[in-house]
Protein backbone atom coordinates (compact mmCIF):
# COMPACT_ATOMS: atom_id res chain seq x y z
CA UNK A 1 0.00 0.00 0.00
CA UNK A 2 1.21 3.52 -0.77
CA UNK A 3 -0.10 6.32 1.39
CA UNK A 4 0.58 10.02 1.01
CA UNK A 5 0.69 11.60 4.43
CA UNK A 6 -0.50 15.19 4.75
CA UNK A 7 1.02 17.78 7.06
CA UNK A 8 1.27 16.81 10.72
CA UNK A 9 1.12 19.74 13.08
CA UNK A 10 -0.10 20.20 16.63
CA UNK A 11 -3.67 20.81 15.57
CA UNK A 12 -6.82 19.05 14.49
CA UNK A 13 -5.61 18.72 10.89
CA UNK A 14 -2.38 17.07 12.07
CA UNK A 15 -4.27 14.44 14.02
CA UNK A 16 -6.66 13.96 11.10
CA UNK A 17 -3.64 13.16 8.88
CA UNK A 18 -2.46 10.49 11.30
CA UNK A 19 -5.98 9.13 11.79
CA UNK A 20 -6.42 8.82 8.03
CA UNK A 21 -3.20 6.80 7.81
CA UNK A 22 -4.39 4.57 10.63
CA UNK A 23 -7.84 4.06 9.11
CA UNK A 24 -6.23 2.78 5.90
CA UNK A 25 -3.40 0.77 7.42
CA UNK A 26 -5.11 -0.77 10.44
CA UNK A 27 -6.25 -3.83 8.53
CA UNK A 28 -2.95 -4.51 6.74
CA UNK A 29 -1.20 -7.73 7.69
CA UNK A 30 2.25 -8.76 6.43
CA UNK A 31 2.20 -6.20 3.63
CA UNK A 32 4.57 -3.42 2.55
CA UNK A 33 3.52 0.13 3.45
CA UNK A 34 5.16 2.98 1.58
CA UNK A 35 4.59 6.16 3.52
CA UNK A 36 5.11 9.02 1.08
CA UNK A 37 5.78 12.36 2.74
CA UNK A 38 6.20 14.34 -0.48
CA UNK A 39 2.96 16.24 0.17
CA UNK A 40 3.71 16.70 3.86
CA UNK A 41 4.91 20.29 3.88
CA UNK A 42 4.93 20.85 7.62
CA UNK A 43 5.62 18.43 10.49
CA UNK A 44 5.89 19.46 14.14
CA UNK A 45 8.74 17.30 15.41
CA UNK A 46 6.97 16.23 18.62
CA UNK A 47 4.22 14.64 16.50
CA UNK A 48 6.72 11.89 15.69
CA UNK A 49 5.43 10.32 18.93
CA UNK A 50 1.87 9.51 17.73
CA UNK A 51 3.17 8.63 14.26
CA UNK A 52 5.68 6.29 15.89
CA UNK A 53 2.94 4.69 17.97
CA UNK A 54 0.73 4.09 14.92
CA UNK A 55 3.65 2.69 12.92
CA UNK A 56 4.58 0.41 15.82
CA UNK A 57 1.10 -1.14 15.74
CA UNK A 58 1.38 -1.49 11.96
CA UNK A 59 4.81 -3.15 12.34
CA UNK A 60 3.43 -5.45 15.03
CA UNK A 61 1.15 -6.86 12.33
CA UNK A 62 4.25 -7.85 10.37
CA UNK A 63 3.91 -5.04 7.87
CA UNK A 64 7.09 -3.40 6.63
CA UNK A 65 7.05 0.40 6.48
CA UNK A 66 9.27 2.47 4.24
CA UNK A 67 9.24 6.25 4.53
CA UNK A 68 9.97 8.08 1.28
CA UNK A 69 9.75 11.52 -0.30
CA UNK A 70 10.56 13.44 2.87
CA UNK A 71 11.08 17.13 2.10
CA UNK A 72 14.45 18.62 3.10
CA UNK A 73 13.60 20.63 6.23
CA UNK A 74 11.32 17.89 7.57
CA UNK A 75 13.92 15.23 6.88
CA UNK A 76 16.45 17.35 8.75
CA UNK A 77 14.14 17.73 11.74
CA UNK A 78 13.13 14.07 11.89
CA UNK A 79 16.73 12.90 11.54
CA UNK A 80 17.81 15.24 14.29
CA UNK A 81 15.20 13.85 16.66
CA UNK A 82 16.18 10.32 15.55
CA UNK A 83 12.70 9.33 14.40
CA UNK A 84 13.85 8.57 10.86
CA UNK A 85 16.82 6.52 12.02
CA UNK A 86 14.31 3.72 12.65
CA UNK A 87 13.58 3.78 8.93
CA UNK A 88 17.12 3.65 7.56
CA UNK A 89 18.02 7.35 7.58
CA UNK A 90 21.35 8.26 9.20
CA UNK A 91 21.01 10.40 12.34
CA UNK A 92 22.01 14.06 12.53
CA UNK A 93 23.43 15.91 15.51
CA UNK A 94 20.46 16.64 17.79
CA UNK A 95 21.55 20.14 18.86
CA UNK A 96 20.18 21.84 21.93
CA UNK A 97 16.47 22.09 21.12
CA UNK A 98 15.50 18.45 20.65
CA UNK A 99 14.05 15.93 23.04
CA UNK A 100 14.61 12.88 20.85
CA UNK A 101 12.00 10.41 19.76
CA UNK A 102 12.23 7.43 22.06
CA UNK A 103 10.21 4.33 22.81
CA UNK A 104 9.89 3.00 26.34
CA UNK A 105 8.37 -0.14 27.70
CA UNK A 106 5.79 0.24 30.46
CA UNK A 107 8.34 -1.00 32.98
CA UNK A 108 10.88 1.69 32.00
CA UNK A 109 9.80 4.39 34.49
CA UNK A 110 13.35 4.89 35.71
CA UNK A 111 14.74 5.04 32.17
CA UNK A 112 12.12 7.67 31.37
CA UNK A 113 13.34 9.58 34.43
CA UNK A 114 16.87 9.42 33.04
CA UNK A 115 15.61 10.65 29.67
CA UNK A 116 14.06 13.73 31.30
CA UNK A 117 17.13 14.31 33.44
CA UNK A 118 19.30 14.22 30.33
CA UNK A 119 17.20 16.17 27.85
CA UNK A 120 15.03 18.66 29.75
CA UNK A 121 17.84 20.94 31.02
CA UNK A 122 18.36 23.80 28.61
CA UNK A 123 14.88 23.47 27.08
CA UNK A 124 13.46 26.53 28.81
CA UNK A 125 15.17 25.70 32.07
CA UNK A 126 16.32 27.41 34.20
CA UNK A 127 14.33 30.42 32.99
CA UNK A 128 11.30 28.54 34.20
CA UNK A 129 11.28 28.97 37.96
CA UNK A 130 12.35 25.94 39.90
CA UNK A 131 8.77 25.44 41.06
CA UNK A 132 7.28 25.68 37.56
CA UNK A 133 9.92 23.34 36.16
CA UNK A 134 9.26 20.87 38.93
CA UNK A 135 5.51 20.91 38.37
CA UNK A 136 6.02 20.51 34.62
CA UNK A 137 8.25 17.47 35.18
CA UNK A 138 5.63 16.07 37.55
CA UNK A 139 2.92 16.62 34.94
CA UNK A 140 4.91 14.72 32.32
CA UNK A 141 5.46 11.88 34.75
CA UNK A 142 1.75 11.83 35.63
CA UNK A 143 0.97 11.18 31.95
CA UNK A 144 3.69 8.57 31.61
CA UNK A 145 2.45 6.82 34.75
CA UNK A 146 -1.12 7.04 33.47
CA UNK A 147 0.00 5.12 30.38
CA UNK A 148 1.80 2.58 32.58
CA UNK A 149 -1.24 2.05 34.80
CA UNK A 150 -4.05 2.18 32.28
CA UNK A 151 -2.96 1.84 28.64
CA UNK A 152 -2.26 -1.90 28.50
CA UNK A 153 0.15 -0.94 25.71
CA UNK A 154 2.24 -3.98 24.92
CA UNK A 155 4.17 -1.91 22.40
CA UNK A 156 5.17 0.69 24.94
CA UNK A 157 5.13 4.46 25.20
CA UNK A 158 6.49 6.88 22.60
CA UNK A 159 7.81 10.33 23.47
CA UNK A 160 9.28 13.26 21.57
CA UNK A 161 9.74 16.98 22.17
CA UNK A 162 10.89 20.22 20.60
CA UNK A 163 11.94 23.48 22.26
CA UNK A 164 11.46 26.81 20.51
CA UNK A 165 13.86 29.22 22.23
CA UNK A 166 12.70 32.32 20.38
CA UNK A 167 9.05 31.65 21.18
CA UNK A 168 9.80 30.46 24.73
CA UNK A 169 7.72 27.37 24.08
CA UNK A 170 8.32 23.68 24.64
CA UNK A 171 6.22 21.00 22.96
CA UNK A 172 6.33 17.52 24.41
CA UNK A 173 4.22 14.53 23.42
CA UNK A 174 3.54 11.17 25.02
CA UNK A 175 1.70 8.53 22.99
CA UNK A 176 0.88 4.95 23.72
CA UNK A 177 -0.39 2.17 21.50
CA UNK A 178 -2.81 0.72 24.01
CA UNK A 179 -6.52 0.50 24.69
CA UNK A 180 -7.06 4.27 24.79
CA UNK A 181 -8.71 6.42 27.47
CA UNK A 182 -12.10 6.24 25.76
CA UNK A 183 -12.32 2.45 25.61
CA UNK A 184 -11.04 2.20 29.16
CA UNK A 185 -13.69 4.59 30.47
CA UNK A 186 -16.45 2.90 28.43
CA UNK A 187 -15.54 -0.48 29.91
CA UNK A 188 -15.37 0.93 33.44
CA UNK A 189 -18.71 2.70 33.18
CA UNK A 190 -20.32 -0.20 31.34
CA UNK A 191 -21.48 2.05 28.53
CA UNK A 192 -20.12 1.15 25.09
CA UNK A 193 -22.18 3.94 23.54
CA UNK A 194 -20.37 6.68 25.44
CA UNK A 195 -18.93 9.18 22.97
CA UNK A 196 -15.19 9.81 22.90
CA UNK A 197 -15.85 13.38 23.94
CA UNK A 198 -17.85 12.30 26.99
CA UNK A 199 -15.25 9.66 27.88
CA UNK A 200 -12.35 12.14 27.77
CA UNK A 201 -14.41 14.67 29.69
CA UNK A 202 -15.11 12.05 32.37
CA UNK A 203 -11.43 11.07 32.64
CA UNK A 204 -10.31 14.68 33.05
CA UNK A 205 -12.64 15.44 35.94
CA UNK A 206 -10.99 15.46 39.37
CA UNK A 207 -11.54 12.30 41.43
CA UNK A 208 -12.51 10.16 38.44
CA UNK A 209 -10.47 7.00 37.99
CA UNK A 210 -10.96 3.62 36.40
CA UNK A 211 -8.82 2.16 39.14
CA UNK A 212 -10.60 -0.13 41.56
CA UNK A 213 -9.49 -1.45 44.91
CA UNK A 214 -7.70 0.07 47.86
CA UNK A 215 -5.63 2.73 46.13
CA UNK A 216 -7.41 6.00 45.37
CA UNK A 217 -6.75 7.82 42.10
CA UNK A 218 -8.03 10.55 39.85
CA UNK A 219 -5.64 13.31 40.88
CA UNK A 220 -2.98 13.23 38.17
CA UNK A 221 -4.87 14.41 35.10
CA UNK A 222 -6.56 17.23 37.03
CA UNK A 223 -3.19 18.28 38.46
CA UNK A 224 -1.71 18.34 34.97
CA UNK A 225 -4.62 20.38 33.57
CA UNK A 226 -4.42 22.92 36.38
CA UNK A 227 -0.70 23.36 35.74
CA UNK A 228 -1.17 23.93 32.01
CA UNK A 229 -3.98 26.42 32.60
CA UNK A 230 -1.94 28.41 35.11
CA UNK A 231 1.16 28.20 32.88
CA UNK A 232 -0.91 29.60 29.99
CA UNK A 233 0.22 26.69 27.91
CA UNK A 234 -1.94 24.24 26.08
CA UNK A 235 -2.68 20.56 26.10
CA UNK A 236 -4.27 18.28 23.54
CA UNK A 237 -5.53 14.79 24.27
CA UNK A 238 -6.49 12.38 21.53
CA UNK A 239 -8.10 9.03 22.13
CA UNK A 240 -10.11 7.10 19.57
CA UNK A 241 -11.85 9.76 17.50
CA UNK A 242 -11.99 12.22 20.40
CA UNK A 243 -9.83 15.34 20.52
CA UNK A 244 -9.67 17.64 23.51
CA UNK A 245 -7.72 20.88 23.43
CA UNK A 246 -7.45 23.05 26.54
CA UNK A 247 -7.77 26.14 24.37
CA UNK A 248 -10.13 24.73 21.75
CA UNK A 249 -12.45 22.39 23.68
CA UNK A 250 -13.78 19.05 22.48
CA UNK A 251 -13.91 17.91 18.90
CA UNK A 252 -14.45 14.73 16.91
CA UNK A 253 -12.00 13.42 14.32
CA UNK A 254 -13.22 11.82 11.10
CA UNK A 255 -11.60 8.55 12.16
CA UNK A 256 -9.73 7.10 15.12
CA UNK A 257 -6.15 6.81 16.29
CA UNK A 258 -4.82 3.88 18.32
CA UNK A 259 -4.01 4.40 22.00
CA UNK A 260 -3.84 7.80 23.63
CA UNK A 261 -1.76 10.86 22.81
CA UNK A 262 -1.13 13.77 25.16
CA UNK A 263 0.49 16.87 23.69
CA UNK A 264 1.91 19.51 26.02
CA UNK A 265 2.68 23.04 24.92
CA UNK A 266 4.47 24.74 27.78
CA UNK A 267 5.13 28.43 28.19
CA UNK A 268 8.76 28.48 29.29
CA UNK A 269 8.64 32.18 30.18
CA UNK A 270 6.59 31.20 33.22
CA UNK A 271 8.13 32.62 36.38
CA UNK A 272 5.24 31.95 38.77
CA UNK A 273 5.55 29.98 41.94
CA UNK A 274 3.42 26.86 42.15
CA UNK A 275 2.88 26.43 45.82
CA UNK A 276 0.25 27.55 48.28
CA UNK A 277 1.83 29.29 51.27
CA UNK A 278 -1.09 28.17 53.43
CA UNK A 279 -0.30 24.47 52.95
CA UNK A 280 2.18 22.88 55.34
CA UNK A 281 2.68 19.45 56.90
CA UNK A 282 0.68 20.59 59.92
CA UNK A 283 -2.59 21.10 58.02
CA UNK A 284 -2.60 18.41 55.33
CA UNK A 285 -3.92 15.40 57.17
CA UNK B 1 7.68 -2.35 72.05
CA UNK B 2 6.62 0.06 74.78
CA UNK B 3 9.75 2.15 74.29
CA UNK B 4 9.30 2.16 70.56
CA UNK B 5 5.97 3.96 70.80
CA UNK B 6 7.56 6.78 72.81
CA UNK B 7 9.49 8.02 69.80
CA UNK B 8 8.66 8.63 66.21
CA UNK B 9 10.01 6.27 63.61
CA UNK B 10 11.48 7.94 60.54
CA UNK B 11 10.87 6.04 57.32
CA UNK B 12 13.08 7.35 54.51
CA UNK B 13 11.42 6.96 51.15
CA UNK B 14 14.77 6.84 49.35
CA UNK B 15 15.90 3.91 51.47
CA UNK B 16 12.70 2.01 50.70
CA UNK B 17 12.55 2.59 46.93
CA UNK B 18 16.23 3.16 46.13
CA UNK B 19 15.71 5.99 43.64
CA UNK B 20 15.06 9.74 43.75
CA UNK B 21 12.00 9.15 41.53
CA UNK B 22 8.85 8.54 43.54
CA UNK B 23 6.76 8.00 40.45
CA UNK B 24 5.25 4.55 40.56
CA UNK B 25 2.33 2.96 42.39
CA UNK B 26 4.41 -0.13 43.09
CA UNK B 27 7.07 1.90 44.87
CA UNK B 28 4.29 3.70 46.76
CA UNK B 29 2.98 0.32 47.86
CA UNK B 30 6.42 -0.59 49.24
CA UNK B 31 6.34 2.53 51.40
CA UNK B 32 2.75 1.83 52.50
CA UNK B 33 3.79 -1.67 53.52
CA UNK B 34 6.43 -0.14 55.81
CA UNK B 35 4.30 2.51 57.48
CA UNK B 36 0.84 0.91 57.80
CA UNK B 37 1.92 -1.81 60.28
CA UNK B 38 3.65 0.81 62.45
CA UNK B 39 0.55 3.00 62.52
CA UNK B 40 -1.47 -0.11 63.30
CA UNK B 41 0.65 -0.54 66.42
CA UNK B 42 0.01 3.05 67.46
CA UNK B 43 3.54 4.07 66.51
CA UNK B 44 4.27 7.66 65.44
CA UNK B 45 5.73 7.69 61.93
CA UNK B 46 7.45 10.45 59.98
CA UNK B 47 7.95 9.89 56.27
CA UNK B 48 11.12 11.58 55.04
CA UNK B 49 11.42 12.62 51.39
CA UNK B 50 15.10 13.52 51.69
CA UNK B 51 16.94 12.84 48.38
CA UNK B 52 13.64 12.45 46.49
CA UNK B 53 13.45 14.88 43.57
CA UNK B 54 10.26 13.90 41.73
CA UNK B 55 6.99 12.85 43.33
CA UNK B 56 3.72 12.20 41.53
CA UNK B 57 0.18 11.45 42.62
CA UNK B 58 0.31 7.73 41.76
CA UNK B 59 3.08 7.27 44.31
CA UNK B 60 1.33 9.37 46.95
CA UNK B 61 -2.02 7.64 46.39
CA UNK B 62 -0.45 4.25 47.07
CA UNK B 63 1.85 5.26 49.91
CA UNK B 64 -0.29 7.78 51.81
CA UNK B 65 -3.77 8.06 50.26
CA UNK B 66 -4.33 4.39 50.86
CA UNK B 67 -3.92 4.92 54.63
CA UNK B 68 -7.38 6.54 54.71
CA UNK B 69 -8.92 3.21 53.77
CA UNK B 70 -7.31 1.59 56.80
CA UNK B 71 -7.13 4.21 59.53
CA UNK B 72 -9.38 6.97 60.86
CA UNK B 73 -8.47 10.54 59.95
CA UNK B 74 -7.87 11.41 63.61
CA UNK B 75 -5.44 8.56 64.01
CA UNK B 76 -3.50 9.54 60.90
CA UNK B 77 -3.39 13.16 62.06
CA UNK B 78 -2.08 12.13 65.49
CA UNK B 79 0.49 9.58 64.38
CA UNK B 80 1.68 10.46 60.88
CA UNK B 81 3.58 13.28 59.27
CA UNK B 82 5.98 14.05 56.44
CA UNK B 83 9.16 16.08 56.17
CA UNK B 84 11.66 17.31 53.58
CA UNK B 85 8.98 17.88 50.98
CA UNK B 86 9.11 20.96 48.77
CA UNK B 87 6.17 23.41 48.87
CA UNK B 88 5.03 22.17 45.43
CA UNK B 89 5.07 18.57 46.62
CA UNK B 90 3.13 19.50 49.75
CA UNK B 91 0.48 21.10 47.54
CA UNK B 92 0.22 17.86 45.55
CA UNK B 93 0.05 15.81 48.75
CA UNK B 94 -2.82 17.99 49.97
CA UNK B 95 -4.75 17.17 46.78
CA UNK B 96 -4.05 13.47 47.23
CA UNK B 97 -5.16 13.47 50.86
CA UNK B 98 -8.36 15.44 50.19
CA UNK B 99 -9.18 13.10 47.31
CA UNK B 100 -8.47 10.00 49.39
CA UNK B 101 -10.81 11.15 52.17
CA UNK B 102 -13.61 11.61 49.66
CA UNK B 103 -12.78 8.35 47.89
CA UNK B 104 -13.03 6.22 50.99
CA UNK B 105 -15.99 8.06 52.52
CA UNK B 106 -18.17 7.91 49.46
CA UNK B 107 -16.72 5.31 47.13
CA UNK B 108 -19.89 3.37 46.49
CA UNK B 109 -22.02 6.46 46.05
CA UNK B 110 -19.43 8.10 43.81
CA UNK B 111 -19.16 5.10 41.51
CA UNK B 112 -22.93 4.89 41.13
CA UNK B 113 -23.24 8.63 40.53
CA UNK B 114 -20.65 8.42 37.75
CA UNK B 115 -22.41 5.47 36.17
CA UNK B 116 -25.74 7.32 36.35
CA UNK B 117 -24.13 10.37 34.77
CA UNK B 118 -22.70 8.22 31.97
CA UNK B 119 -25.93 6.33 31.42
CA UNK B 120 -24.41 2.98 32.32
CA UNK B 121 -25.92 0.03 34.23
CA UNK B 122 -27.37 0.55 37.73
Amino acid sequence: MIHKLGSVNNNREGFESLAELWSLAALLVARPLELDLSTCTSFDANMAAPLGAALAVIADKLNRTEIVGVLGPIENSLRRNQFLTNYGYPPLEAGTTILPFQRFQLTDERLFGEYLRRYLPGKGFPRLTEGAGKVFRQSIFEIFQNAVAHSESKLGVFVCGQFFPNELRLNFTISDAGIGICNKVRAFLGNEQLTSEAAIQWALAGGHTTRTGRRPGGVGLKFMQDFVRRNRGNIQIVSGDGLYGATTGYDKLHSSLPGTTVNFEINTADTQSYHDPDIGPENIF
Amino acid sequence: MADLTQKEVVVRVFDVIGTPLAVSSDDGQKVYDKIAPLLGQGQKVVLSFDKIDTIISAFLNASIGQLYGEFAEDKIRDLFNVREMSPEDLALLKRVVDNAKLYFENRKEFDQAWRDEAGGPQ
